[in-house]
């Protein structure tokens, strides 16, 4: 977010009750209207740019204080451009766009929380709202491993191509390379595993031990209360689509 | 003779920041070149432009007399073998004899040339031992061994490792530079992006230094580190033996440990050093 960092609480919950809308609302109308905030929320000035992306096309890029949120807003379309082709495969039209503008608004909300979202910032707000560091810890290397995993994908990709692997052809060759590249990222991932807990432990991050924050984010009443709005709207929404008007 | 390797006036940017800014070098078959640099000053770019991973905005690579322009990484790695820095991240077989075997399987050799390729990789590097192994259960310095095993059982005419020597001892250092040497004697061109000058001085013989994206110079290795006063403003420091004959005032300004040592015993027998 440009100027205004707002309280990782307040990203997790913006995040989580988009997609929650866009599920309860009745579509096309409110699974579009929820899309709409999402994508306007990727397009936000001022996050960092996702690691690994690569400039494209130039004249997109012409004005660069846009570039982050057209690099997000990209990855947004392009990861959720698969899920639209499988569900006109198996639905009707309105089936598939009921369900895709679901989807759409899920990808595009967590590419932004992966954006917006700062592990270390998270790790203190819970740590300072009492939470224990471990799950802390936990929750926020959810996040961080996105952009670091993206990363590592990208240069097995590129080692394994400069191997002689080729990543195109027929669906027999394709999985052959799938093999090829999935298998060293997930490896090197459950590797990663031990030597990052063995880090962690000689850094003190022992479960059971209360820990001091030394920056919390600063947490106003004010979007305190705003997160709580935000679950109401959501809750009222739920009984006013499955409860009130369970059919409309 | 063709260079296996020639960059003609080749400038490449990232989006809006420049990269590279007409850069021009060769290098011959059989040529062992270590190109230096601080951080940033655009050695990967080069390695990435020279696999075929991002073409030149400007000007031509040319590998042999493929221009890397028309093609794809996987054509180029019948004459390129690269061995990135974090080359240990892209094994996957059960067995490292498996993976060695990738590269020349992938690019369709037959498989008794395979078989050949794969011993010899193994032996240079003496990796015969682990052959058997998961990749995974060998210490990370050996799985980085591994991986430049890969890159030589391809047989390239040419190999760019991008700092091949990080995280080795002594020991593995001086078996990559054996391998080295022997693949050079067979015609192969060498380009090493390295900060190790020790292992360049020991492995290498002439340097293409880049500074912010353009050629500083280009010469021969032992002129170049034998001139300590010259390293620092390209942000190199002398490898220990340049830095001793340079603090000596040693005659010739030997680089390697080998030179060094000669060139002292006769300057402690008084001897006059030819």
């Amino acid at each position: 977010m440009t100027g205004v960092r707002l309280h990782p609480f307040t990203l997790l919950t913006i995040a989580a009750v988009l997609p929650a809308l866009a599920w309860i609302l009745p579509a096309p109308d409110g699974a579009a209207a929820t899309l709409v905030v999402a994508l306007v929320l990727t397009l936000t000035p001022g996050a960092k740019l996702t690691p690994g992306a690569s400039p494209g096309n130039a004249s997109l890029w012409s004005f660069p204080g846009w570039r982050p949120g057209l690099v997000r807003l990209r990855t947004a379309v392009v990861t959720a451009a698969p899920f639209w082709l499988f569900l006109l495969l198996l639905h009707d039209v309105p089936t598939t766009i009921a369900i895709g503008l679901r989807v759409t608004t899920m990808v595009a909300t967590f590419v932004w929380l992966v954006a917006a979202l700062d592990p270390a910032r998270l790790v203190e707000a819970m740590v300072a709202a009492g939470w224990s560091a471990s799950v802390a810890y936990l929750l926020a290397a959810t996040f961080s491993a996105v952009p670091v995993l993206k990363a590592r994908a990208q240069r097995i990709v590129e080692a394994q191509r400069c191997r002689g692997l080729s990543p195109r052809g027929g669906i027999p060759a394709r999985l052959r390379a799938l093999r090829a590249l999935a298998l060293p990222l997930v490896l090197s991932a459950l590797h990663e595993v031990d030597e990052r807990a063995l880090a962690l432990e000689t850094r003190g991050l022992v479960p059971g031990i209360r820990r001091t924050p030394l920056a919390p984010p600063p947490d106003p009443a004010a979007e305190r209360a705003a997160r709580w709005a935000l679950l109401l709207v959501c809750l009222v929404a739920l009984v006013r689509r499955f409860i009130v008007q369970p059919f409309s | 003779m063709i260079a296996a390797l020639r960059l003609e006036e080749v400038s490449f940017s990232y989006g809006s920041v420049p990269a590279l800014e007409r850069v021009s070098f060769s290098v011959a078959p059989g040529e062992r070149v270590a190109l230096l640099g601080r951080n940033g000053a655009g050695k990967s770019t080069v390695v990435r432009l020279i696999a075929g991973l991002q073409r030149p905005d400007e000007g031509t690579v040319w590998v042999g007399d493929w221009d890397t322009r028309d093609c794809v990484p996987e054509q180029l790695a019948w004459r390129v073998g690269s061995v990135f820095q974090h080359a240990d991240q892209q094994l996957f077989a059960r067995t490292v004899r498996d993976d060695v075997s990738f590269g020349p399987r992938a690019l369709g050799v037959g498989e008794r040339e395979v078989e050949r390729r794969t011993d010899r990789a193994l032996e240079d590097l003496d990796l015969t031992a682990h052959a058997g192994h998961h990749p995974y259960d060998l210490p990370p310095a050996l799985r980085k061994l591994t991986a430049l095993a890969g890159a030589l059982a391809s047989e390239p005419a040419l190999l760019v490792l991008d700092e091949p020597t990080i995280g080795l001892d002594r020991t593995l250092r001086a078996r990559v530079t054996r391998a080295l040497l022997d693949r050079s004697a067979g015609s192969v061109a060498l380009l090493v992006i390295t900060h190790d000058l020790t292992f360049a001085a020991e492995t290498l013989e002439r340097g293409v230094v880049l500074d912010r994206g353009s050629l500083a110079c280009d010469e021969s290795l032992a002129a170049l580190l034998g001139d300590v006063t010259r390293l620092e403003p390209l942000g190199l420091a002398p490898p220990p033996v340049a830095a001793l004959s340079a603090a000596l005032d040693l005659p010739g300004r030997p680089v390697r440990a080998a030179d060094a040592a000669a060139a002292l015993a006769r300057v402690a027998r008084g001897k006059p050093v030819p």
